[in-house]
């Protein structure tokens, strides 16, 4: 019945693990045809793939693991969808109902153990509630915020037999998602963001989730409104437009800074708020007079900073109806467009280029010559990370997944496995440092297996170059547990899981070596010596305001 | 609107195992002050009521209610501060000796030594302090449960 449910739902893929405890729903896969299943070396990456594939398509990423450890090894990945909002939905075994609650084997208090890092999770002790849940748990996911939901099974539910009906969910008394914002709230936030002298509009993953960078480019364009966005939200207003303020928080632009900081009206769309973005939250936007936060999920609102306006829907619809509202800028608007401007030439993005060393910007800035618009990135965690966000011009959203929120280090490369089984149209490419790389290699055999192209560009500077970075420039300079030398020969370890690789050392070997990997049919793996001193900037430091922000020191 | 002062939270919940477990996790985890919770089933067959109060300024009540509200399981959450409410708590206490005057507080004797008491939760208070020096033995309190005064 679970994969009948599955294929109703359309379904095309679960990734997943068998063990005791799911057993039954094993032996019936079979039968299922339809139903691609990818066998993951670790119920990790099983959760990473769904989630990258959730994130590539817009559809629910399916992942299935046994009870016990099983279910355990997936917690990291839901944490990680949960954080970002990633609509998946979870199958775990458990053991019988009759032994539930005596430590049987393998079992573990899966509900429990998930409950604060899922959007709602079930235990299903009767099949005959397995068709209902099924619904609720494909409804609950995909609608209002999306996010994971955990189906805990029990064998014995698992086992039985007999004729269901199943029929999609599509309400439930205690859940109820604000799509429609209130149309006063929606027009007085125009009305605001057109008296305003300095206006600014941050973009969130909720723009991307909700599909409504077309409304945004245009309450910004017919208002004459500088958009920025949050890394999740990169992608959501095209990085080079005139507007474009490109990413802001602690590690953002400095003229997103700049422009965040003087700001008198500050409208948030499908954000958090979260500290990333505000670096010291007594010091964030302090010229602001008005918040304005428009966001689907009503707990956002003063969560982290009390607006003054509140549009609590989703992100296209409420950018809809501030539409027929917008005017044109006021004719001092070009002041203020003019001293961004000014902020851009005084604070452009910088890196160093004159020690001799493969720099990871030239890496990047060549890949995005060769892909422009069309190729999905999937950054990992750390330094890695952000210089993918910012030095790769993202025009359109959904082309750049990273886990933002929960900042999982070993995400990049089963959710680049997971992006591209879901978008085989798409060119993959996997961005990681050599240490989160390590964290779920062993999802290599996956790629291989499955033949799936997935261009690996790892970034490999022999140490945990963030904590590297951090502990340098904030923590006296201690380098204290952040020395990878002792790693894997990664031209061997790619021959040993089976694909082909290839090493680079200096600028001119860049090319020859995307040739290579762009001509692969399935994974290849570039494995980039890069400056092991590159440091991210701009960044704030720790603790600090976001007009603390340091840049590339000079002559670096 | 008043600021800084209990308040109160009148929550419908889904009548399930493990939702006491969804509410005191997310209260746990999100670090929020609550004093008591109640909870008892409602008319309706397969709901509960729950109240819990909440030592808080109104900012952080409200994200305690739009938290709550964000759990599937929770069906309706209503700050009823504002406005006349009544609020009850029952308490049961076992002493040493009975004093004779328990009824002046609207008390009764419910069993041997055992007296029980129904009222506002200062009352509830004012009348602990009066019996403690008859020896108490044992004591049981219920929390509140209220509900706005007019409907």
């Amino acid at each position: 019945m679970i994969l009948e449910a599955l294929e109703r739902e359309g379904v095309e893929i679960i990734f997943g693990y068998p063990g005791g405890a799911n057993l039954p729903i094993y032996q019936r896969l079979p039968a299922h045809p339809k139903l691609k299943h990818v066998l993951v070396r670790h119920e990790q990456g099983a959760a990473h793939m769904a989630d990258g594939y959730a994130r590539a398509t817009g559809r629910p990423g399916v992942a299935m693991a046994t009870s016990g450890p099983g279910a355990l090894n997936m917690v990291t990945g839901l944490a990680t969808a949960f954080m970002d909002s990633v609509p998946m939905i979870a199958i775990t075994g458990q053991v019988a109902s009759r032994t539930v609650g005596t430590d049987a084997f393998q079992e573990s208090d899966v509900i429990g153990c998930t409950q604060s890092v899922t959007k709602h999770n079930y235990l299903v002790t009767k099949a005959d509630d397995i068709p209902r849940i099924m619904a609720e748990a494909f409804h609950i996911a995909t609608t209002g915020r999306p996010g994971p939901v955990l189906i805990d099974v029990c064998k014995d539910a698992q086992q039985a037999e007999g004729e269901w009906e199943y029929t999609s969910c599509s309400a439930l008394p205690g859940y109820r998602p604000a799509f429609e914002p209130d149309a006063e709230s929606a027009k007085k936030a125009i009305e605001l963001l057109a008296q305003a002298k300095r206006p600014v509009i941050l973009a969130g993953h909720g723009v991307i989730l909700s599909h409504a960078e077309e409304e945004l480019l245009e309450v910004a364009e017919r208002s004459g409104t500088p958009v920025g966005t949050t890394l999740l939200g990169v992608g959501a207003f095209p990085t080079r437009h005139p507007l474009a303020l490109h990413m802001t928080g602690f590690m953002g632009t400095g003229w997103n800074i700049k422009a965040v900081q003087n700001a008198d009206v500050l409208m948030m769309v499908g954000m958090r708020v979260d500290d990333r973005v505000t670096a010291k939250l007594s010091e964030w936007a302090p010229k602001a007079e008005h918040f304005i936060h428009v966001d689907i999920d009503a707990s956002e609102m003063g969560k982290n900073v009390r607006p003054h306006l509140e549009v609590v829907g989703d992100a296209k619809r409420s950018l809809t109806a501030m539409l027929p509202h917008v005017q044109p800028p006021p004719a001092d608007r070009g002041n203020w467009l003019n001293q961004i401007d000014l902020w851009r030439e005084e604070h452009p993005l910088k890196y160093s280029k004159s020690n001799g060393h493969l720099q990871p910007q030239d890496v990047l800035i060549d890949m995005y010559r060769r892909c422009r618009d069309e190729a999905i990135v999937v950054a990992d965690v750390g330094q890695n990370q952000i210089w993918a966000a910012l030095w790769w011009n993202y025009t359109k959203p959904g082309l750049f997944i990273n886990s933002g929120g929960s900042g999982t280090m070993g995400f990049a490369l089963p959710a680049a496995i997971g992006a591209k089984m879901g978008r085989p149209d798409k060119d993959v490419w996997c961005v990681a440092g050599e240490g989160g790389f390590v964290m779920t290699a062993q999802e290599l055999s996956v790629a291989v297996e499955h033949q799936v192209g997935v261009k690996i560009v790892l970034l490999n500077n022999f140490s945990l170059g963030m904590v590297r970075q951090f502990q340098d420039d904030f923590y006296g300079g201690v380098r204290s547990q952040v020395d990878l030398t002792q790693m894997p020969d990664f031209l061997k370890l790619a021959e040993a899981y089976g694909l082909p690789a290839r090493r680079v050392h200096r600028v001119e070997e860049i090319g020859p070596a995307f040739d290579e990997a762009q001509k692969a049919p399935g994974p290849f793996l570039i494995d980039f010596r890069i400056d092991p001193e590159a440091n991210v900037y701009p960044i704030v430091p720790l603790g600090k305001g976001l007009n603390d922000f340091w840049e590339l020191p000079n002559g670096a | 609107m008043v600021h800084d002062r209990l308040r109160v939270l009148a929550v419908t919940v889904e009548n399930h195992p493990g939702v006491m477990s969804r509410v005191s996790g997310l209260i746990r985890r999100r670090g929020f002050n609550i004093q008591t919770i109640t909870v008892g089933p409602s008319t309706v067959e397969g709901r509960s009521r729950m109240t819990l109060t909440v030592d808080a300024g109104y900012a952080e009540v409200d994200q305690v209610a739009k938290q709550l509200d964000r759990l599937i399981e929770v069906i309706s959450v209503e700050d009823i501060t504002e406005g006349p409410t009544v609020k009850r708590e029952l308490v049961i206490v076992r002493l040493e000796t009975v004093p004779p005057v328990v009824e002046q507080f609207g008390a009764r004797k419910v069993g041997d030594r055992i007296v029980e008491l129904t009222a506002d939760t200062e009352v509830i208070e004012d009348f602990i302090e009066f019996l403690k020096p008859y020896g108490i033995q044992e004591l049981a309190r219920t929390g509140p449960v209220a509900m706005r005064r007019s409907a």
